[in-house]
């Protein structure tokens, strides 16, 4: 592992399969996080993002793959591979928040019961007036008011229920948390109180995000690196600036060039983007998007693209990178308003 | 300041306290509880409630109309009182006519010493809530017969009380075994799934497919004759749960399986939780309620099971006595189109299982307060 | 009615009657659109933005009780309005699907899974075009091939579930375009689909526009699409229009303070990261009961005490097509308001000071005896 990364994900595979059809949710991705930094992972429906953050965390067993992680005394393991015993130590590293503030607290638990059992779970050993305490220090944190947590969730708003969702994931102390579309189901005003309450944990705590989302405006707020994937695979990784305004793979440009801003004088060209997402359960031959890409030859269809890195930094699977101009958003437009 | 309060119990309410306050607000719900309450406290003190034992007959009363009971007796007010019986032959046509004793009347008294019987099975009483002691003239044998007497000249009303005890446990007993029987099989069924769970639901279907009577009788054939009432009563529970935890099963599979995908329960298995621990926080809370609504509406079948075994002379068999048993003793057409009178245990299974079905119906309105 | 206009709400209010009281959804709304325009109703849930939309078109919940006037010009130049007319009567079922159209939000649902596609729109031209079957799904066929679907024979015959969401997005606009109505209401049609899939959507959107001359009552909480989409834009509130105004205005200088607030929460690409995102404190509170006060009076960064939450501002024009809704604002059409609001609050505080002593005398009169 490189010396800063946290985080290496090598040649993951997730497969599904049911009856005599496999569905290849995550195909071949790989990509390193350093500590402290925000990755968002960008993409429309039937790219797996949501699966590759699954995988990630281990709640779904990968198909192949490794996840490199450094722990806190710099050991380097596979995350995926780490047998019970080690795991009993490191699982707490990495935690999730989940999308849906509905579905994603047990409606039979009162709130303090949610957020002390994670605890429960990793220090056996701690009395029960410190997890109490413990648990009620996070809900402050997260701006919960402790008084009532003796309450049960339906007594709480979406966006409360985001908050003891993150309360949750992060009172045992993990050092990553991977952000699963955490605030797509919140109105604009309240993503926004999320938004700046989880960029403030991140600098207190000294998180490390991996921020699943497909609302681009929020992932180019929020990240540092951006990866952009499609069907399963990761087509493009980089900064984000130099994705948003520089892209270099088809499916990237045509993406940011239909993300509606708000600025109604921001007129740019749009490019067209031809057809539906395939079926995952049938992908096209050679690189996925070449049904559908407006720069595909032949070759296209035939073999499917090297994801190399074609800048310090910057990764692209796509054949045709540097034979092809790409254009992105235009920075200095959109910057006059300010 | 009553709707801060109110808005507040609503925040801090569980699941429990939810339910319950739907049930509430179901008027049928709230009276069939009523109703099954009194019939099992009647049942508890069946003994005390009846005027005369299993075993007491007069063969005076065969199959006599339920006793009128008066209160004024040549023109006095003086209480509740029966009247003896009489029984004459006619010599020509050999009819039967049965008429009352008007010469002395018998009052009825309150906390009598009648019958002896045993509380718990070893506490010797005699105490009984009514019955009907000495003549005004000093004369003996006449009974308060409330629901009638059948062909032995048994109280019918009391066969009723004392067969309640069974007819009402032993449902809810094979009930209870089924719900353990229920959770145990469809967990393991809806957690481990795969070839288990295949294995386990195909029994649960060639269960269901045969038809229950016949189920029923086969199992009950088994059983060895000649044994004692305790024994008959174990038999008949484990034969009756035989077929109703299919369904608890299968409940508690469903549920299973669709609360796996649950994305708290993603999140307590990423937080470390152990799989045991999961099943037990967040899943069996999940079905608890529904799987008590699939318990007590299965327990009506039950009932009628029980009642129809003993009715076919399967299950409880003389002395003991269930409602099915008294049913048995009207059995013949004619007998019951001279003494209808004989058909009034059927009121009571009918009250019983009406009244489980609508508990049922308000428990399953209730029973996903999140809904 | 302005003879420009296709159609102008006014003084929309919304009650339904619960248990616990009333709630006010809507509570005295107004806009209007012109021909051809197309016009944003932005807000967040809780606004009461669908109830309004649904409220023009009758298709509101028994309970849901209407008032105001919705003024409509119809294809012959009639001004009627529609809150007067039947919401079972056949007026109304006449200008539903012909005159005024809707497209909802999920496409998914909105569609019968029982019958095909082409049996779903031609159920509308059936309706209201021809009654000739033969002539009916050539119309239908037509318009289908408008919005983009390709092979059209074939998709005829296909049922929901063999469509994407952006197919079927577009079959929901081709079933409501049909007979080229005048104004087409877009409950939040493009949120459940995928950016690139809404991109494509909303093209199609204007494009038809263009060729049908045609009105758009567009309703989003998003503020790009708005600002793509819309030409003019009006901020929903707590069942209250904030402000209204052209869409270059609002985006380049947005005056109501929640109109501003909103635009602070939103990250615009390209804008600076570091900064914190604007959040508005609080939430939306319940339509129940509300005291006569400024909806957002709670969670205004803005508010003036012993004004605000007293007395409720009205739409007050501050520059040409520009209106707002507030009392705290430098420009001089709504000093003029926020005086006018100040004296009736003293008017009315005087009243209530008198009535109070009359009580207070008479009071102790009765208690005397």
């Amino acid at each position: 592992m490189e010396k800063d990364n946290i985080l290496e994900v090598k040649g993951l595979h997730k497969r599904f399969t049911s009856k005599n059809v496999t569905v290849r949710a995550v195909t071949d991705v790989s990509f390193s996080v350093k500590e402290g930094e925000t990755i968002g992972i960008v993409g429309e429906s039937g790219c797996g993002k949501t699966t590759l953050g699954r995988c990630i965390v281990r709640a779904y067993g990968a198909s192949e793959g490794e996840v490199f992680y450094r722990t806190k005394d710099g050991e380097e393991l596979d995350f995926l591979k780490a047998d019970k015993k080690k795991m009993k130590d490191i699982r707490k590293d990495i935690q999730m928040i989940f999308q849906d503030p509905y579905s994603s607290l047990d409606p039979r638990m009162t709130v303090l019961d949610i957020i002390k059992e994670p605890l429960r779970a990793n220090y056996p050993n701690m009395s029960k007036s410190e997890m109490d305490q413990r648990a009620k220090d996070m809900a402050a944190k997260v701006g919960l008011n402790p008084t009532y947590l003796m309450r049960y969730p339906h007594a709480f708003s979406g966006g409360q229920r985001q908050r003891i969702g993150i309360a949750r994931a992060l009172v045992i102390n993990p050092r990553i948390i991977v952000c699963d579309e955490a605030v797509s189901a919140l109105d604009v005003s309240i993503q926004a109180q999320v938004i700046n309450l989880l960029k403030d944990l991140q600098k207190e705590f000294k998180l490390t995000y991996i921020f699943i989302s497909h609302d681009l405006s929020v992932v180019e707020h929020i990240s540092d690196k951006v990866g952009v994937m499609y069907l399963g695979r990761l087509v493009e990784y980089g900064s984000t600036e130099d994705i948003f305004a520089h892209p270099k793979h088809p499916y990237t440009e045509a993406l940011m060039s239909a993300v509606p801003v708000a600025d109604p004088t921001y007129r740019r060209e749009r490019i067209p983007l031809k057809g539906e997402i395939p079926n995952p359960a049938n992908p096209p031959s050679g690189c996925y998007f070449h049904t559908r890409c407006r720069y595909c030859t032949e070759k296209c269809s035939l073999e499917t693209p090297e994801y190399r890195e074609v800048e310090p930094g910057h990764f692209v699977a796509c054949s045709r990178c540097g034979e092809i101009e790409l254009t992105g958003f235009d920075y200095s437009l959109l910057n006059k308003a300010d | 300041m009553a709707k801060k309060k109110s808005k507040e119990d609503y925040y801090l309410a569980s699941q429990w306290t939810l339910m319950a306050r739907k049930l509430k607000k179901h008027k049928l719900a709230r009276v069939s509880f009523l109703i099954l309450a009194i019939l099992y406290i009647a049942a508890l003190f069946a003994d005390f409630l009846a005027p005369y034992g299993l075993e007491e007959f007069d063969g005076l009363y065969k199959n006599t109309a339920p006793t009128n009971i008066y209160s004024v007796y040549e023109g006095e007010n003086i209480g509740p009182y029966v009247l003896k019986i009489t029984k004459s032959i006619n010599k020509t046509d050999f009819t039967v006519t049965i008429g009352e004793d008007l010469s002395e009347y018998y009052k009825i008294k309150f906390f009598v010493h009648g019958t002896p019987y045993k509380i718990l099975g070893f506490i010797p009483c005699d105490l009984h809530l009514f019955g009907v002691g000495e003549g005004s003239k000093g004369g003996t044998g006449a009974k308060i017969f409330l629901f009638g007497a059948d062909s032995l000249g048994r109280d019918i009303f009391s066969r009723v009380l004392l067969g309640a005890r069974i007819s009402l446990t032993i449902p809810f007993a094979s009930a209870i075994i089924s719900f353990f029987l229920g959770i145990l099989i469809g967990s393991i069924s809806g957690y481990f799934g795969g070839v288990t769970d295949i294995i386990i639901q195909r029994i649960i279907e060639v269960i269901g497919a045969v038809p229950q009577i016949p189920l029923w009788m086969a199992l009950s054939a088994a059983i060895p004759p000649g044994i004692s009432t305790i024994k008959m009563y174990f038999y008949m529970t484990l034969i009756l749960s035989f077929i109703n935890w299919t369904g608890m099963a299968r409940v508690v599979r469903g549920k299973f399986l669709s609360l796996k995908n649950e994305d708290y329960v993603m999140a307590a298995r990423i937080s470390g939780v152990s799989t045991w621990k999961i099943i037990w926080k967040h899943l069996v809370p999940g079905f608890m309620s529904y799987l008590i609504v699939s318990m007590t509406l299965g327990i009506p079948g039950s009932i009628v099971g029980e009642t129809s075994m003993s009715y076919l002379g399967l299950g409880i068999k003389s002395p003991a006595t269930s409602w099915g048993v008294l049913l048995q003793e009207a059995s013949s057409v004619t007998d019951i189109a001279s003494h209808p009178h004989k058909l009034i245990p059927i009121i009571f299974v009918t009250i019983t299982v009406l009244a489980y079905n609508f508990l049922g119906d308000g428990l399953r309105d209730a029973a996903d307060p999140y809904k | 009615m302005e003879k420009d206009n296709i159609i102008e709400v006014k003084d929309l209010h919304v009650d339904i009657k619960m248990l616990e009281g009333l709630l006010t959804p809507v509570r005295g709304v107004n806009f209007e659109i012109k021909k051809g325009e197309t016009l944003g109703l932005v807000g967040e849930s809780g606004c009461g933005k669908s109830i309004t939309c649904k409220a023009i078109l009758g298709i509101n919940e028994k309970k849901c009780v209407p008032h105001g006037e919705i003024m409509f010009r119809t294809t012959d130049d009639e001004e009627i309005d529609l809150l007067s007319l039947n919401p079972r009567g056949k007026e109304i079922r006449d200008i539903r699907g012909k005159q005024i159209s809707m497209i909802f939000q999920e496409p998914m649902v909105a569609f019968s899974p029982m019958y095909t596609i082409g049996n779903q729109i031609n159920e509308c031209t059936l309706l209201h075009i021809t009654k000739d079957k033969k002539k009916a799904k050539e119309i239908t066929l037509e318009v289908m091939r408008k919005v983009g679907i390709a092979n059209v024979e074939k998709r005829y015959k296909q049922y929901p579930h063999e469509f994407s969401g952006g197919m079927l997005q577009r079959a929901l606009i081709a079933m409501a375009l049909v007979c080229y109505p005048k104004l087409l209401i877009a409950d939040e049609p493009t949120t459940a689909l995928d950016v690139t899939i809404q991109a494509q959507i909303l093209e199609l959107m204007k494009e038809l526009q263009k060729e049908f001359n045609m009105a758009i009552l567009f309703i989003t909480h998003d503020l790009g699409v708005v600002a793509n989409m819309c030409d003019r834009v009006a901020v929903m509130y707590l069942g209250r229009i904030v402000e209204t105004g052209d869409a270059k205005t609002i985006y380049a200088n947005p005056q109501h303070p929640y109109t501003r607030g909103l635009m602070g929460s939103v990250h615009k690409i390209g804008g600076r990261k570091d900064e914190r995102l604007f959040s508005i404190e609080g939430t939306v509170p319940l339509a129940m009961n509300l005291p006569k006060a400024c909806g957002f009076y709670d969670r205004c960064d803005a508010r003036i005490e012993g004004l605000c939450d007293k007395a409720e501002p009205e739409l007050v024009e501050i520059e040409p097509g520009h209106k707002i809704a507030c009392f705290n604002c430098q420009n001089p059409a709504c000093i003029a308001h926020r005086e006018a609001a100040m004296e009736q609050i003293k008017e009315d505080e005087a009243k209530a000071a008198a009535e109070a002593e009359e009580n207070a005398k008479g009071g102790k009169k009765r208690g005397k005896r």
